[in-house]
């Protein structure tokens, strides 16, 4: 009996010393992306720009003398996945906040975690309406918040520029077949239907599997319309630029932020040439913020670094500056989040967030000499403020 | 657009031919569903990929490939299916599903995630009739295996080993009472059922211009449904299923427009034979 209560006590002191130790010194913050698995690409991005930004932050003193400690886990894109990690960020790791490097499906599944724990997460480039707000409750997820466009926004700003500057009345959409191809397609072709372009065909192919595009574009090559827009990621995007080219379609492809990939121009090779992308990622950008951060990705990770990467880095960003604003109360940090106002983000300068959706300009971007380069920017306050969800 | 779609239709079922017949030579002469022959095709696809890079030359890598295939199906025959082959036929069944799963895993970490580019040079050049237009990659597909149909035609029925190997598909120990060296027959069987996987993987590297760990999931099942259609072991039957799949799956898309996911379509089929033709389109009762 004796020796039991002597090894309670050992252990209370123990667990006690630990919890000391950890507690003032490092703050935590969570992050998960899809390290391995299908969408490996974007997850290694995602990784590494935010470790960048943890670099500069942690290199500068940390926030207010203490250091950064961010804790690293790979969803595989799966959302089952996403929701143990979540769990283990609230308990085991008890962060202060989250940054979701992640796509829609895992960014999705946790935000009600998240919510629920009050703990706030900002989501890098996740693109589902879901993420910021909860459909059975019908409210906002007031501790989410996203520095990505909403699918449907970056659609309508696609559509806007496709139609008013593209001069493009007869169009074809052909999407992926999961939330990012369907509110993104959905966004776009209401907007030109709006501004008075033609839709001629609207298809949908398997996600993932498809790999051969060929009966969806000659279908879309028997119309022959002025604009292709193909809602996708890159390996697909990749696909469809180079069967377009190789069947003779010579109508322009616009796409969006799933192309901006160097894998995209990697695999589409020359067919990448003129591809139109609506993006959030301006490299042209001469802030030195962003020329800053394209060079040092560049010598840290021998590539150039993609949207993905440059959304994540900002999500980092937007989280360290709401802790230095509030302090490292999740609730503190929440209220310092709601509070952001012409936020100089390294993708635009974010004017505010409305019910968790960032409010800033649209980038579209044009491959040329095997590079995106900038071709114009959307800023119509019509198009980039995103509808108010009810 | 009806002609371009079925240039689209047929391009696709040959490739899904060529991967077939490996699947159905090897039931037709051991009775093991050979699931990790969709592992063997991918494995031509790197081959070919990595030979691609370090040679330059495509005519070359498509060759290494197949020689690669064609190598990793006869181990797979020699020191995994053999020493199983007195046990119930679930028990190479359940060694072949692990190999393949475990080739899935060792290309992904032996090549990375990512997608690979092939970009080849093919020097082919489109074939373009009025609006009609066969593409270069569909020109190679074609070509490729139209050489390897023949090929495989005139080994079956002009000489001794074809002759022997169908013997052996009807009744291995009847043939092996003739003299014939039934085990040595069962390697050929792997090596040319391999050799196709391995340009299948090859082909489809640069009709996709991609190259990934799993690019074997989907013809893994596909081509099993595929095999089914034709007929277990039936070879001209597993061809003209082949086709018949990839064109009704590129009608379904482009010419009907129905949003249909792809990879049903071999199943549908599938199903509806083994209810109406059990043995399958060409088969005898």
């Amino acid at each position: 009996m004796r020796r039991t209560g002597l090894l309670l006590s050992v252990l209370v002191f123990v667990t006690l010393v630990f919890a000391l130790s950890s507690y003032g010194q490092d703050i935590p913050i969570g992050f998960f992306a899809p390290i391995t698995g299908p969408a490996a690409a974007d997850g290694a991005s995602a990784k590494h720009s935010v470790e960048l930004g943890l670099k500069e932050v942690n290199n500068a003193g940390g926030i207010k003398g203490k250091k950064v400690d961010l804790i690293i886990y790979d969803d595989r894109l799966n959302p089952q996945e996403a929701v143990a990690i979540a769990n283990k960020l609230i308990e085991k790791d008890k962060v202060v906040g989250v940054v979701s490097g992640s796509y829609s499906g895992p960014t999705r599944v946790t935000a009600p975690i998240f919510q629920k724990a009050g703990i706030p997460m900002v989501a890098g480039y996740a693109v589902h309406p879901d993420v910021t707000w909860d459909p059975t409750a019908k409210k906002p997820n007031d501790f989410i918040f996203r520095n990505g466009f909403l699918g449907e926004v970056e659609g309508a700003a696609a559509a806007e520029f496709a139609v008013k500057n593209q001069k493009a009345k007869k169009i074809s959409i052909i999407s992926m077949d999961n939330d990012f191809g369907r509110s993104i397609s959905a966004g776009f072709a209401m907007r030109a239907e709006k501004l008075g372009a033609q839709i001629l065909t609207k298809q949908m192919y398997k996600f993932p599997g498809e790999k051969d595009f060929r009966p969806f574009l000659t279908r879309i090559k028997e119309g022959n319309p002025d604009l292709i827009f193909a809602a996708g990621y890159y390996n697909e995007a990749a696909s469809i630029c180079r069967q377009a080219k190789e069947l003779g379609i010579t109508s322009q492809i616009m796409g969006e932020e799933g192309f901006d990939s160097p894998k995209f121009l990697e695999i589409a090779g020359p067919a990448a040439e003129g591809v139109i992308i609506a993006t959030n990622l301006d490299r042209d950008d001469p802030r030195p913020l962003v020329q800053n951060f394209l060079k040092n990705y560049r010598q840290a990770y021998k590539e150039d670094a993609d949207m993905v990467g440059a959304s994540s880095y900002d999500a980092f960003m937007i989280l360290v500056n709401a802790i230095q604003k509030g302090g490292t109360d999740p609730k503190a940090i929440q209220k310092a989040l709601l509070e952001t106002k012409d936020y100089n983000g390294l993708t635009g300068k974010i004017s505010r967030f409305v019910q968790g959706e960032v409010v800033k300009p649209v980038q579209i971007q044009v491959v040329k000499g095997g590079k995106f380069r900038r071709l114009g920017v959307v800023d119509d306050p019509e198009i980039i403020t995103p509808p108010m969800k009810q | 657009m009806l002609w371009q779609q079925l240039a689209n239709g047929i391009a696709i079922g040959s490739v899904y031919a060529l991967i077939s017949l490996g699947l159905t030579m090897v039931y037709g002469i051991l009775r093991i569903l050979h699931i990790a022959h969709a592992g063997i095709y991918a494995l031509g696809a790197y081959v070919g990929w990595v030979s691609f890079r370090l040679i330059g030359d495509f005519w070359l890598s498509l060759f290494i490939g197949m020689a690669g295939s064609a190598l990793a199906g006869y181990l797979v025959e020699r020191f995994l299916y053999m020493p199983l082959l007195h046990l119930p036929r679930i028990a190479p069944l359940i060694v072949s599903i692990g190999l393949f799963t475990a080739m899935e895993e060792a290309f992904r970490i032996v090549a990375g995630p990512h997608t690979l580019a092939y970009n080849a040079q093919v020097g082919l050049g489109d074939l373009v009739i009025g609006s009609f237009r066969l593409t270069e990659t569909q020109v190679l597909i074609l070509l490729v295996t139209l050489i390897i149909l023949v090929i495989l035609w005139a080994f079956l029925t002009k000489t001794r080993t074809g002759l022997a190997m169908r013997a052996c598909a009807q009744d291995p120990e009847t043939t092996s009472s003739f003299g014939v060296n039934v085990s040595a027959i069962i390697a050929v069987n792997f090596l040319i059922g391999s050799a196709m996987a391995g340009a299948a993987g090859v082909l489809i590297g640069v009709y996709d211009n991609q190259v990934w760990p799993t690019m074997g999931s989907i013809p893994a099942y596909k081509a099993l449904a595929i095999v089914v259609l034709g007929g277990l072991g039936n070879i001209p039957g597993t061809v003209l299923a082949s086709i018949i799949v990839g064109l009704a799956e590129t009608f379904f898309i482009g010419i009907l427009a129905i949003p249909f996911p792809r990879d049903a379509v071999a199943f549908i089929a599938m199903i509806l034979v083994l209810m109406f033709r059990p043995y399958g389109l060409l088969g005898k009762a």
